[in-house]
């Protein structure tokens, strides 16, 4: 760890009846976005939340931005700098999108009506919901929804941001210009990116942590864990039943991705999610691609 | 674990405090704009109409009009609305509590906004105490000289805690219960407790009558032996309700705030509503010791 360290975790477990969410993780973060992937299940939400200080883990330590957020001043303090997006968030059914994001600015102290009000319109603007601030947000599209909940995770520029599946339900178009802000926040920022989407990871993030079961699977660069699928993906012409998983492309060969080459078949340069299938194995086949 | 990055910042209590009133005055706007508060001010005024016409036609006795609908009318369309008001505002943000959870306000500041939010309709019932008193003065008595103008304050007054109180009971279920309908049920659990209330005045004048009677959250101080009987004001000390129904709102509120509130926060609360509890206590115990004789209302 060193001193450019936001996030400090030591040994933190965390069970659910009995069922072990998190055991004994070790983790640290610095400025930069790390992407956290792994099957439903795996921890990741958990990890999240207890980072977001809104989850207390059964054992372990918990250091964030320099604090150890134990007492109500020092969880307010590393409060007013984290920015978190929840998985599953709702919204009060008569808020409009400004309405709720100002809503949250006042919770993260934003005290000054002028000041919060162009705050506001800044973070709508980066998620590009500038134009239907003033709906309600039932009547906001699903995407829509996820870009506000977004943006008020943006308020202030925080230190830390947490995003659990940021980009789940965008259009690709949406996602590409999530993509450009969270890489501009990444910058400056401690940045947590959750999600299904391998592609995120592969374009957004340095590092990449890979969870299942509650443990760490893989913690490193994005291109280590790409490179460990080198030589173990081919393209061929019919599928290989001996592969670890094996899919017809829109070019009519197919890919198939395992340990032995099938007959007449050609290396392929290896993506990040042939790694996470590969370092899954049939986990990732059951949970994640079926998602 | 090595040393991680070090900031200097330490606690601001006053960006606390202005976050309390920020968000108190984001909670009142939410309130003022409600639906149910809205529909219970159109019936206060409508009602405000209708006494007015009673009053201006000779058709209608001023001083039981004044001191019973002057409390019922507010308890009614302010406090027993207010209390699925309270609730619904306490509960929208629900969905939303992962989010709210992790910012800077904690849960006892948006509690207390929530809580202050609950003068809205008390400063509604406040014209209505004002109209009141406009009315006293437009069509004069006859009024009882054995009800003092401070005891008559202070029946009317009560009416301003109703509508605060009830608020307050939803804003302290919102927090404590998370079923959709618990607003409601609390609703009826006020109005139930207000009805048992009025068993006592079904009692002969007595002291265990006044505190069946005064006991209630929301209570009328004017019965009658029967239809064609004439009217008459129930026993017991009106200024001491009064102190016991507005202590009743702090323990109302305090309870809603214990539920968010850990470590020294919470020891202090519970000692605040646990003195809440007892004052009040002693409040009613002085309401209900003081003279249960009634007094007989002229007719108009």
């Amino acid at each position: 760890m060193t001193a450019a360290t936001t996030v400090g975790l030591t040994g933190i477990t965390k069970k659910y009846h009995g069922t072990t969410a998190l055991d004994a993780i070790d983790l640290s973060f610095e400025p930069g976005i790390t992407g956290l992937l792994g099957p439903n299940g795996a921890g990741k939400t958990t990890l999240l939340r207890i980072i977001a200080t809104v989850l207390s883990p059964d054992a372990g330590k918990v250091r964030l931005l320099g604090r150890t957020p134990a007492t109500p001043d020092e969880l307010a303090q590393v409060r007013r700098r984290l920015g978190y997006q929840p998985q599953e968030m709702g919204f009060p059914r008569a808020f409009t999108g400004f309405g709720f994001v100002d809503y949250m600015a006042v919770l993260k102290e934003w005290t000054a009506r002028a000041a919060r009000h162009d705050e506001v319109r800044r973070v709508l603007d980066l998620v590009d919901l500038g134009d239907v601030a003033t709906k309600r947000v039932r009547n906001l599209s699903g995407g829509q929804r996820r870009r506000i909940a977004l943006a008020q995770a943006m308020l202030g520029d925080p230190d830390l941001m947490l995003l659990d599946e940021p980009t789940t339900g965008v259009d690709p178009e949406q996602r590409v210009s999530l993509r450009q802000v969270l890489s501009r926040a990444g910058e400056r920022s401690t940045v947590l990116l959750s999600t299904h989407q391998t592609e995120d990871v592969a374009a957004l993030c340095d590092r990449v942590v890979v969870l299942d079961q509650g443990r760490v699977r893989f913690d490193g660069a994005v291109r280590d864990l790409v490179a460990t699928a080198a030589g173990r993906v081919w393209m061929a012409d019919a599928p290989d039943p001996a592969a670890r998983a094996s899919w017809r492309t829109g070019t009519g060969s197919h890919r198939n991705v395992g340990e032995t080459a099938p007959p007449g078949a050609e290396l392929a340069e290896p993506t990040l999610e042939d790694a996470y299938l590969l370092l899954l194995g049939d986990r990732a086949l059951t949970t994640e691609v079926a998602a | 674990m090595t040393t991680l990055v070090q900031h200097t910042e330490t606690p601001d209590p006053a960006a606390t405090h202005r976050t309390l009133r920020t968000l108190a005055g984001v909670e009142a706007r939410r309130y003022a704009r409600h639906p149910l508060f809205l529909t219970g001010v159109a019936l206060m005024v409508w009602a405000m109409v209708g006494m007015a016409q009673g009053l201006a036609s000779g058709t209608g006795d001023a001083q039981l009009l004044l001191v019973s609908d002057g409390t019922t009318v507010p308890a009614f369309f302010l406090g027993v609305l207010g209390v699925l008001v309270g609730h619904r505002l306490t509960r929208s943000m629900a969905r939303s509590s992962e989010a709210v959870e992790a910012s800077p306000a904690d849960g006892v500041t948006r509690t207390a906004a929530l809580c202050l939010a609950c003068l809205v309709p008390g400063l509604a019932a406040v014209v209505w105490l004002a109209w009141n008193y406009v009315a006293m003065a437009i069509w004069p008595g006859p009024y009882s000289a054995a009800i003092s103008s401070t005891n008559h304050a202070a029946m009317l007054s009560a009416g301003v805690v109703y509508a605060m109180g009830g608020p307050l009971v939803g804003v302290m279920v919102g927090r404590w219960t998370r079923f959709p309908g618990a607003g409601l049920v609390a609703a009826v659990v006020l109005v139930g407790w207000s009805l048992l209330g009025t068993f006592g005045l079904l009692m002969s004048a007595s002291r265990v009558g006044t505190l069946v009677h005064l006991n209630a959250p929301f209570t009328t101080w004017v019965s009658s032996d029967s239809p064609a009987a004439a009217s008459w004001v129930a026993g017991g000390s009106p200024g001491w309700y009064l102190i016991y129904v507005t202590l009743l709102c702090g323990v109302a509120a305090s309870a809603a705030m214990l539920h968010e509130a850990w470590g020294a926060q919470r020891s202090r609360l519970v000692r605040v509503w646990a003195v809440l509890v007892g004052l009040a206590l002693l409040a009613l115990a002085l309401a209900a010791a003081s003279d249960p004789t009634r007094i007989l209302l002229p007719r108009g």
